[in-house]
């Protein structure tokens, strides 16, 4: 399986990560998620988030659950982009990409990556108040 | 024996610092050092039963034995995405 992970400060350009795409003629399915800052955290009003992350060790259980995926389901490929530092509400924060021959195990990858990263990929955020 | 702990994300705000130095005695494990640190800082003691604890780039449980010279990280729940 190939795996292209990136933890960066930068914007995401999402229109350069499509145009990345490869995938090979027996696959028939991509599932990309893209997470955005919402302009609200707890009900209060924001204008950004600060994310921080413990980056090697982040890379290394983005890392592992990849692994976990590659055991699970015949998926061809993932990238992975998470931005750190301040992003601001409307701007993505975190952008998916599996490819796998079938709808259902790109979809089932992509909601195990996601929900396993919210609960052991050390990345913290820090909201930021104002409108 | 010696082991640094790195504090992340609002414990860091709780604990005032970015990390410390902590001496243990041999055999002592992270359970140990938790205690340890509450003595230090107080305020992670209502953090206890959420706090994640890697040693290296690995998760551990609160039995972990430490060896001199372990890089402990102490933080709260992650929220990535």
């Amino acid at each position: 399986m190939k795996r292209k992970l990136t933890i960066m400060t930068e914007p995401i350009d999402e229109a350069a990560l499509q145009a990345q795409r490869c995938m090979s003629a027996g696959m028939g399915a991509v599932v990309y998620f893209l997470g955005v800052v919402r302009g609200r955290e707890d009900e209060d009003p924001i204008k950004a988030i600060d994310y921080e992350s413990f980056r090697e060790m982040a890379e290394h259980q983005f890392n592992l659950l990849f692994d976990q995926i590659e055991k699970r389901w015949p998926v061809e490929s993932i990238r992975l982009v998470h931005r750190i530092g301040v992003v601001k509400v409307g701007e993505p924060s975190l952008w998916v990409e599996v490819v796998a021959p079938h709808r259902g195990e790109a979809f089932a990858a992509c909601q195990f990556l996601i929900d396993e990263m919210k609960r052991v990929v050390p990345i913290w955020k820090k909201p930021i108040a104002g409108r | 024996m010696q082991v640094s702990v790195t504090f992340y994300s609002y414990f860091k705000d709780l604990t005032g610092c970015a990390g410390a130095l902590e001496e243990l005695p041999e055999g002592g494990t992270l359970a140990d050092l938790y205690r340890q640190l509450i003595r230090r800082f107080p305020k992670l003691a209502a953090m206890e039963k959420s706090t994640l604890i890697a040693v290296g780039i690995d998760y551990q449980p609160r039995d972990y034995v430490l060896k001199e010279g372990d890089e402990v990280a102490l933080f709260p729940p992650v929220q990535g995405g």
